[in-house]
């Protein structure tokens, strides 16, 4: 398994005394976009956190590009390309919009490309060129997505971690999203996108984790996976709630 | 007339001044930690001390003083937040059990002071000997000089913080830490940034008046109680706000001396912030959350 | 309270009654009243401070009320210093009732700022007007208490030794009082969880204003007997020393617990003035303070009381500690 980009091994994290992962392994190969699914708080945004390096976890390891960055500190995470857009992210409500993408090239490596990663978000995000001078705060939820993505594009990415970056969009906007999601993939840049609607998932990804009570419940391989239809019977059938 | 007028003005703007150069420092660390540093007028104290000592004890010149004040200061701020506030970070009393242990240091500070320097006055030389005159109101030359640099100095801030690569990192840092982290910023080391740029300030401000005010121990215990109530009416939240607060009060101090003398200045200062707060809970320029 | 540990506060109390058959020093009788004094002040402070959640850091200004109250009608006006100590009450709880205005609306770190500034006010106020506080120099030769002509400087402080006992045993029965109150649950209830205290119709306004005027009272007569005992009032009650002093009682003692400051208060007491009695150590003592309230906060925010009783449940001090370190920013 040394080929991974990601891997994730036999991690243990939780909040306090309560425990959340329970010995959950995941891994992304080179060049692969992995959609991981799941019931609510069960774990998946506990992951991403542990994998970026917000929390520490009590057992388990990570290696990102064979390097070993399980107690690394998230600023060098991101130094060497394992960039994570946070869930629900408010980002800097008092910064402007161009402000925050400048800001967001912080690292040396970041900063040598932040000139055409500028241009490339705003060509894959046209509201947020219309909108630089604006506060974060003031931007509707949808623009703050984008500007979350934009963000993280802005960090010279070489994995992508996207925590369901459609959260309470309309159908439209999703799209939308969906397109530029794709686009990001397509340019060679990894991926681990977390979202609730396995359709979407679907058409954006090669592999799927299913995330139940901390750990991987099932994996799905589109190449070996039985149809769509059976994927969704799999998981409403395992997870209803 | 017209001359106790400008001189009244003046001595405004160097209250202004003063406090403005106080309540930033305090700003800025509550901004970016959400913080508030009782310590902040000890570190004032401090910085004098250290810049007396070296100026006038070891006879350096106010050059080297100033320099190692402000140095000294910035250290000791590093190292209270270092020891005193990072252990409480994610706390859920955080906010006010290091309003203690800054109160602690301020304490170890000012009763350090007086056991290593005593009780006898001490003063520094000022930064320029002699008088200016501004429009027939005859003023010290330092004096006229903390009137410049201050306003200085808080445009430098300002401009760090909203221009630069690092100030801006700060501000990030201060409204949302996880973010801030997440696109590469060192959240400690930026804590220790924000502590010792606002220790700097303090130790800065110690030196500048460190000629106009004998230096004692408890120097900084009357600055630091000023820019309290300068943040009170300004909110925390802006160092715009703080500054325009600052003068706004240090103006009125001023006219109020004038008008009504030391003894009635104190009572209505104090009586004007009780009513302000009873009218406006959130300061005059404060907004709701600030 | 479990009834031992009634029973052991009886044990304490019955104790402190009989000092004086033993002490007869004056000086040691000295420090046992500056530390009743004391004991009153930070348990007082307690209720707004550990039983309210309220960061009131003005506690000191209802002392120097008290203090100067007491000072000036005694002196100045020549009422008997027993009713003077008891106006020092009133005017306390007056001025409790003046910043619980404001304080009662304000949230977090405007608290601390405006109850602090507050104090430090009172302090510039008393300062300025020198003609009735006596500015600077405060106010000297305040009338002492007597009771006929018995004057209570005699016998070695013995009957100053039983009034500020006395004043310290009904404080402390009015405050355990205030807190096993419907009123004093609801403290609690509004303390560790605000929304539903809220909810439940409970006033966050009115509650703040009761705690803070019914923490005054007592403070504000511990203030007057203060001025009364030592027969001077200075600006100094209102400094950073006296502030840091209590505040450290209350925190040795233990938040939330009205009797671990008063322990405290006594314990402390003692050791601040020993060490002022060694040379060298007069200035150091006050660091030695800050340093001893540092320490209780990095080992135990609860105060030693929470120390103890950690130390005999055994595992319940470490798994607080994971539960910070987790919890907090490792970023
Ligand atoms: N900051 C936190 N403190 C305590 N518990 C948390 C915190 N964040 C999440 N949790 C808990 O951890 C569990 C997993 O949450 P999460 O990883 O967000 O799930 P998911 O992303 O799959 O919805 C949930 O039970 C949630 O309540
Ligand atoms: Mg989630």
């Amino acid at each position: 398994m040394t080929t991974s980009l990601l891997e994730a091994s036999h991690i243990y994290a939780g909040y306090g005394e309560v425990p959340v992962l329970r010995d959950i392994t995941v891994h992304v190969g080179a060049g692969e976009a992995v959609g991981m699914f799941g019931p609510n708080g069960h774990g998946k945004t506990t992951l991403l956190r542990t994998i970026s390096g917000l929390l520490r976890p009590s057992n388990g390891t990570v290696h990102f590009d064979g390097d070993d960055v399980t107690i690394a500190k998230p600023s060098d995470i991101v130094g060497r390309g394992l960039v994570h857009a946070q869930q629900g992210n408010m980002l800097f409500g008092d910064m402007g919009v161009a402000e925050t993408l400048e800001l967001a090239a912080f690292k040396p490596r970041a900063r040598a490309g932040a000139k055409a990663a500028l241009e490339r978000v705003y060509a894959l995000f046209p509201r947020l060129a219309e909108r630089r001078k604006q506060l974060a705060r003031t931007l509707s939820g949808g623009e703050r997505q984008m500007l979350s993505i934009g963000c993280a594009l802005m960090c010279a990415p070489r994995l992508l971690l996207l925590d369901e970056p459609t959260l309470g969009l309309s159908p439209r906007l999703k799209e939308e999203l969906a397109v530029a999601i794709g686009e990001i993939h397509e340019s060679g840049i990894p991926l681990i996108l977390v979202e609730q609607d396995v359709e979407f998932l679907l058409s954006l990804t090669d592999r799927l984790y299913l995330v139940e009570h901390g750990e991987v419940a099932r994996e799905i391989d589109q190449a070996s996976a039985p149809d769509h239809q059976e994927i969704m019977d799999m998981y409403f059938g395992t997870a209803a709630t | 007339m017209t001359e106790t007028l400008i001189a009244t003005i003046v001595s405004g703007l160097l209250l202004g001044s003063l406090y403005a150069l106080m309540a930033s420092g305090l700003s800025l660390v509550w901004t970016t930690l959400g913080v508030f540093n009782f310590a902040h007028g000890a570190l004032m104290t401090f910085g004098a001390f250290v810049a007396w000592t070296v100026a006038e004890a070891w006879g350096l010149g106010l050059l080297a003083g100033a320099v190692a004040g402000v140095g000294a200061a910035a250290l000791a701020g590093v190292l209270i937040e270092l020891l005193l506030v990072r252990p409480f970070y994610g706390h859920r009393n955080m906010l006010l059990i290091t309003v203690m242990t800054t109160l602690a240091a301020m304490i170890i500070l000012q009763n350090g002071a007086q056991v290593i320097w005593g009780a006898r006055l001490k003063q520094l030389p000022p930064i320029v000997e002699g008088n200016v005159s501004i429009f027939g109101a005859v003023v010290s030359a330092h004096e006229a000089l903390i009137i410049v640099i201050a306003p200085l100095v808080l445009l430098l801030l300002w401009w760090f913080a909203s221009t630069t690569r690092t100030g801006r990192s700060l501000r990030a840092v201060g409204q949302n830490q996880d973010s801030a982290a997440l696109i590469g910023i060192d959240v400690p080391r930026a804590f220790s940034l924000a502590f010792g740029l606002s220790a700097a300030l303090a130790g800065l401000t110690g030196v500048l008046l460190g000629s106009i005010r004998f230096i004692t121990p408890s120097l900084g215990a009357e600055p630091l109680v000023k820019a309290m109530i300068v943040v009170i009416f300004g909110g925390l939240g802006s160092l715009g706000a703080s500054a325009g607060a600052a003068f706004v009060i240090g103006m009125l101090e001023a006219f109020l001396v004038l008008w009504l003398g030391l003894y009635w200045t104190p009572s209505i200062l104090f009586l004007l912030l009780i009513l302000v707060l009873v009218f406006r809970p959130n300061g005059l320029f404060g907004r709701a959350n600030a | 309270m479990t009834r031992t540990r009634i029973a052991a506060i009886l044990v304490a109390f019955a104790l402190l009654a009989l000092v004086p058959l033993v002490v007869t020093d004056s000086y040691v009788r000295h420090l046992f009243i500056i530390a009743f004094i004391y004991a009153v002040v930070a348990s007082n402070w307690d209720l707004s401070l550990g039983y309210t959640g309220l960061f009131n850091f003005g506690h000191l200004t209802f002392f120097g009320v008290g203090v100067y109250t007491a000072a000036i009608l005694a002196e100045t006006v020549e009422l008997s210093p027993w009713a003077a100590i008891l106006c020092g009450g009133i005017t306390a709880a007056l001025a409790a009732l003046l910043i619980s205005a404001p304080v009662a609306r304000l949230k977090g770190i405007y608290v601390v700022l405006v109850t602090f500034a507050f104090s430090q006010l009172a302090m510039q106020v008393v300062l300025s007007q020198s003609d009735i506080t006596g500015g600077a120099e405060g106010i000297v030769r305040i009338p002492y208490l007597q009771v006929g002509d018995y004057r209570f400087i005699r016998d070695y402080n013995l009957a100053y030794y039983y009034t500020a006992f006395a004043m310290l045993c009904v404080s402390t029965v009015f405050l355990l009082a205030v807190v096993a109150s419907p009123f004093g649950k609801s403290l609690r209830a509004l303390r560790d969880n605000p929304d539903y205290a809220a909810s439940r119709g409970i006033s966050v306004a009115r509650q703040r204003i009761m705690s803070l005027v019914l923490s005054a009272v007592f403070t504000g007569i511990a203030g007057g007997f203060y001025a009364i005992y030592l027969r001077v009032a200075s600006p100094e009650v209102f400094g950073f020393g006296t502030l840091s002093l209590a505040l450290s009682m209350v925190l040795i003692g233990g938040v939330g617990t009205i009797i671990g400051p008063v322990l405290a208060a006594l314990f402390l007491t003692f050791l601040t003035e020993a060490m002022a009695g060694i040379r060298g150590l007069e200035d150091a003592r006050f660091i030695v303070v800050a340093l001893a309230m540092i320490l209780v906060l990095r080992l135990a925010p609860g105060g030693s009381i929470e120390m103890l009783s950690r130390l005999r449940l055994g595992a319940g001090f470490r798994s607080r500690r994971e539960t910070t370190d987790t919890a907090g920013n490792r970023s």
